[in-house]
C-alpha cells in the first residue's frame, strides 16, 4: 500500500476550497434565477450576478488558497442551505447582495472589488485584504 | 430654507407604532455599537428563513466560532437575538421593522456628534422659498443653522430609486440657491458594492448625494468636514 503523501493531503484541502466556492456560486446562480422573475428588477439582478459570481469563484484563491478550517466549510454550507430555502423572489434579490459577503467573511476573503482587480489574493502569502478595502473592517471587527 | 413636521397621514400613524416598538430601539442601540460583521449578521438574520440561532452561529464563525469569546461574543449574541426577533415578527411586519431600525440607527449615530444647536429629528420636510413642498418627508434630519443635513434611509440597495435620489438632489440644489450648504445623503443597511451597482444604473442626478453603506455607517458619527 502506498502511504499518503503530504502533497496529496494538501491538494485535497485546496480542492475543498475550490469545491465549496463552486457550490456557493452554483447556489448563487439558482438564487439569481429565482430573483429574475421580478421583471422590473431584471437589470439589477443581472448586474449583481455579473459582479458577484466571479468574485465568489475567486474566493477559491483567497488567503493564498490556504486550506479551510472545518468551521469555515460549515459556515458556507449553512449560507448555501439558507438561500436554498428562499422561495420569495423579492427576498432572493436582497440575498443576492448579502450572500457573497457572508461567504467571503467565512472564507476570509473579499468580494468588494471585481474578480481579478482585488478579489484574488496576491501570489504571496498575504492573508489581509488591501488596506483601503471596506472588507478589511469585516475581518478586523472594527466597532 | 426651514424644516417642518410632516403632516401625519394614516400610514404615518401606523408606522409610528412600529417606530415606537422597544425592539426598534434595542436593535438600533446594538447596531450602533456593532462591528461591520455584526451588521452583516443582522442584515442576514433579519431577512432569513430560519429563526434557530445555531444555524446563524455556524454561518458566522468569526463572531461565534472557536476563536470568539468574551464581550465581543456576547455582543454578537445580543445582535443575533434582536435580529431573529425582528425576523420572528413575520414577513409582513419585518420589512417595516427593518426600515424603522435603519432610521433609528441613523438618528442615534448622528446624535453622537451633535448638540442642542443641531437637533436630530425624524419625518421632517424641508421648505424653500418659492418651491413647492415635497410630498415625502426626510427620514432623518440634522437641523443645524449653518450646516444642515437630510437623510433618506433604506434597508437594502434595492430601495435606491430615482424618486429618492431626485428629492435629495433637489433639496441640495434648492438649498444652494439660498446659499445654504445642505448635505444630502442616503443611508443603506446594505453593502457598498451592491449600492454602487444600483447607483451606476440610475439616471437621476446623484453626483452630490453621499452614500453611507453598511461598511461605513460609523462615518455618521464623524464631524462633517
Amino acid at each position: 500500500m502506498v502511504p499518503r503523501s503530504r502533497s496529496g493531503r494538501y491538494a485535497r484541502r485546496v480542492n475543498e476550497r475550490q469545491r465549496i466556492t463552486e457550490r456557493a456560486a452554483a447556489s448563487y446562480r439558482a438564487l439569481a434565477d429565482l430573483a429574475e422573475s421580478i421583471e422590473d428588477e431584471w437589470q439589477y439582478v443581472t448586474d449583481l450576478g455579473d459582479a458577484y459570481e466571479p468574485s465568489i469563484l475567486a474566493l477559491a484563491d483567497a488567503n493564498g488558497g490556504r486550506p479551510l478550517e472545518p468551521e469555515q466549510v460549515a459556515a458556507v454550507e449553512e449560507a448555501i442551505a439558507e438561500i436554498g430555502l428562499i422561495t420569495d423572489p423579492h427576498k432572493a434579490i436582497d440575498w443576492l447582495s448579502t450572500f457573497p459577503h457572508v461567504v467571503a467573511l467565512a472564507l476570509g476573503g473579499d468580494v468588494d472589488e471585481p474578480a481579478g482587480d482585488g478579489s484574488r489574493a496576491p501570489d504571496n502569502d498575504s492573508t489581509e485584504p488591501d488596506e483601503d478595502s471596506p472588507f478589511r473592517s469585516l475581518l478586523r471587527g472594527d466597532r | 430654507m426651514r424644516f417642518q413636521d410632516a403632516a401625519r397621514d394614516a400610514r404615518a400613524v401606523v408606522y409610528a407604532g412600529i417606530q415606537a416598538d422597544p425592539l426598534v430601539a434595542r436593535a438600533a442601540t446594538l447596531l450602533a455599537g456593532a462591528t461591520t460583521a455584526e451588521r452583516l449578521l443582522a442584515r442576514a438574520a433579519m431577512n432569513g428563513e430560519r429563526t434557530e440561532p445555531d444555524a446563524w452561529r455556524r454561518m458566522f464563525p468569526t463572531l461565534f466560532g472557536e476563536a470568539a469569546s468574551g464581550e465581543p461574543r456576547g455582543h454578537a449574541e445580543l445582535v443575533l437575538a434582536a435580529s431573529l426577533e425582528v425576523a420572528g415578527r413575520g414577513e409582513a411586519s419585518r420589512s417595516q421593522f427593518r426600515g424603522a431600525i435603519v432610521e433609528e440607527l441613523t438618528a442615534r449615530l448622528l446624535a453622537a456628534r451633535t448638540g442642542a444647536d443641531a437637533p436630530v429629528r425624524r419625518e421632517r420636510r424641508v421648505l424653500f422659498d418659492g418651491v413647492r413642498a415635497e410630498i415625502h418627508p426626510y427620514d432623518v434630519t440634522l437641523e443645524s443653522n449653518t450646516r444642515p443635513e437630510v437623510y433618506d434611509c433604506k434597508w437594502g440597495a434595492r430601495g435606491i430609486n430615482a424618486d429618492v435620489l431626485n428629492q435629495l438632489d433637489d433639496a441640495r440644489s434648492h438649498a444652494a440657491d439660498e446659499d445654504v450648504n445642505l448635505r444630502a445623503a442616503i443611508v443603506v443597511l446594505d453593502v457598498r458594492r451592491s449600492c454602487e451597482l444600483r447607483l451606476d444604473r440610475s439616471t437621476a442626478n446623484h453626483a452630490h448625494t453621499r452614500l453611507v453603506a453598511l461598511e461605513s455607517l460609523d462615518e455618521l458619527r464623524e464631524t462633517r468636514p
